[in-house]
């Protein structure tokens, strides 16, 4: 592979989750108990533990988070 | 189940699980590393870094095959079911390992340059083409992102809110991680002369792998066409001898339409439900009966044999299904009852189970 391609793959990989950190982020403190009453009032361990996977999924995340945002009462 | 989430559901058999689990790798590395150093000595000793590396490397894959070998052992022997049921923590701490592993050889390899270590990674070797040459570390570093999206995605929030379906697509790509790794280690240990050794164990390892899972297929198949008699007066379907079953255990039906039904006895009593849990499918009919409640050998989820219902402050419900014992054989309606629906025990005429 050639260095400039590489360059461009791993930019973009580090955007996406530069993205995905800031999204989970918010989404752990914020959002997560909007998507799923079982958060409710969850402890920071739990929040913790979804981080990684919600950064790095951060484009289902924010989809769930809008559709949750539309219709609050569930 | 779905009263609040907590970080990780810890129960005494899974604190149990997960000693072993720890002390069984940390035992591993250990003797990995006093034994590499008593082999390759003086001109031939190898430097902290590598052992370590093929320590954790080799700890890795090792685990993997485990975890590939429990489903299928279970399924061919009751036994292997304890196995199963903390398969979760065992998939999280291999990734943990493999992370270490690949960590290390990156800084190691391509840390010391001026190139990001990553961009070296992906450059420094670009001959696709060779077998003995080939660049097999960025098939380590497929297989390690893989593993990182079904360890992150492993806690119970994911499987509700990602969709069971797509849940579980993201877990079945642990096959084509599988793949990716035995290229990597079969490139690996060529590329770097360790020998045939290597080679003869990853050679048991894959053939353990694929025979099980064979094994396992054909077991299934059997089982669904051994039973499925339909009385064809009332449609009820046969399910053989009451007495038949273990206590506490299940046998399993299909019907006609490819539904699976678990026939369970406990106390002298039969009752039958879903053979999928409403969890993540698992297959109910493997698991046994714990404290009085049918209970899912994936991840331990309970349901009472009476009414299909999780058992107080849990929510969840299964389907049940009508029973009845006619001359000393269990027949099931195979019309499945609305999820959580109280349905009459029927009695074995037999003694109870001792
Ligand atoms: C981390 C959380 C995990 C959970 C909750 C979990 C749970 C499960 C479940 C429910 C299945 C059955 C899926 C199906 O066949 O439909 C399964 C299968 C499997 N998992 Fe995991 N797993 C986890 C992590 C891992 C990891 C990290 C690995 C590998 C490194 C792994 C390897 C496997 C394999 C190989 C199978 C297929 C086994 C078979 O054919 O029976 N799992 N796992
Ligand atoms: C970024 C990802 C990875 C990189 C850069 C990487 C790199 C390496 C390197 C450089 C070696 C050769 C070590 C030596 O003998 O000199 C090696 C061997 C090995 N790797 Fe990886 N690896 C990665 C991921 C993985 C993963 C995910 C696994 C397994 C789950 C794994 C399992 C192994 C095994 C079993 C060996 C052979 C160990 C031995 O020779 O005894 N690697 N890897
Ligand atoms: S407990 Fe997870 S599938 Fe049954």
């Amino acid at each position: 592979m050639a260095i400039e391609t590489a360059r461009i793959i791993l930019f973009a990989a580090g955007a996406y989750l530069t993205i995905g950190v800031v999204v989970a982020a918010v989404f752990v403190i914020a959002g997560v108990d909007s998507i799923d009453h079982a958060a409710k009032g969850s402890p920071w361990s739990f929040r913790l533990l979804i981080s990684p996977g919600a950064a790095a999924l951060w484009p289902v995340i924010l989809r769930r988070w809008i559709d949750a945002a539309r219709k609050p009462h569930r | 189940m779905s009263v609040g989430y907590t970080w990780v559901q810890w129960n005494r058999h899974k604190r149990v699980y997960d000693a072993v689990m720890v002390a069984g790798a940390a035992a591993y590395i250990a003797a990995f590393v006093v034994v590499s150093r008593a082999t390759w000595t003086a001109d031939h000793a190898l430097s902290d870094e590598i052992l370590l590396l093929r320590a954790l490397g080799s700890c890795a894959i090792v685990l993997l095959h485990l975890i590939l070998c429990i489903g299928p052992l279970a399924r061919l022997d009751a036994r292997f079911l304890p196995l199963l049921y903390n398969r979760r923590h065992l998939g999280v701490m291999t990734f943990l390992i493999a992370l270490t592993h690949g960590s290390l050889a990156v800084g190691y390899y391509h840390g010391f340059g001026v190139l990001n270590p990553l961009v070296s990674l992906l450059t420094s070797n670009t001959n696709f083409l060779s077998l003995t040459a080939f660049p097999f570390q960025v098939l380590g570093l497929g297989a390690l992102i893989i593993m990182f999206l079904m360890a992150a995605t492993s806690h119970d929030f994911w499987l509700r809110n990602l969709s069971a379906s797509t849940w579980k697509r993201l877990h079945m790509l642990v096959y084509p991680a599988y793949v990716l790794l035995v290229a990597h280690v079969a490139l690996g240990a060529l590329q770097n002369g360790r020998g045939p050794s290597a080679w003869i164990c990853l050679g048991l390892g894959v053939c353990l792998v694929v025979g099980l899972h064979l094994g396992g297929a054909l077991r299934e198949l059997r089982r669904d066409r051994g039973h499925p008699v339909v009385n064809p007066v009332e449609d009820w379907l046969d399910a053989g001898p009451a007495a038949g079953i273990p206590a506490n255990r299940a046998r399993t039906v299909c019907t006609r339409g490819g539904e699976r039904i678990a026939v369970f006895r406990h106390d002298g009593k039969i009752s039958a439900v879903t053979n999928v849990c409403a969890h993540q499918g698992g297959p109910l009919g493997e698991g046994k009966i714990l404290d009085g409640c049918i209970t899912c050998p994936w991840h331990g989820w309970q349901y009472r044999p009476g009414d299909g219902r999780s058992p107080p402050p849990f929510e969840e419900k299964i389907t049940t299904y009508q029973v009845r014992i006619i001359g000393g054989r269990v027949q099931v309606n195979p019309r499945g009852l609305p999820p959580g629906t109280p349905v009459q025990p029927a009695l074995c005429e037999e003694s109870p189970d001792a």
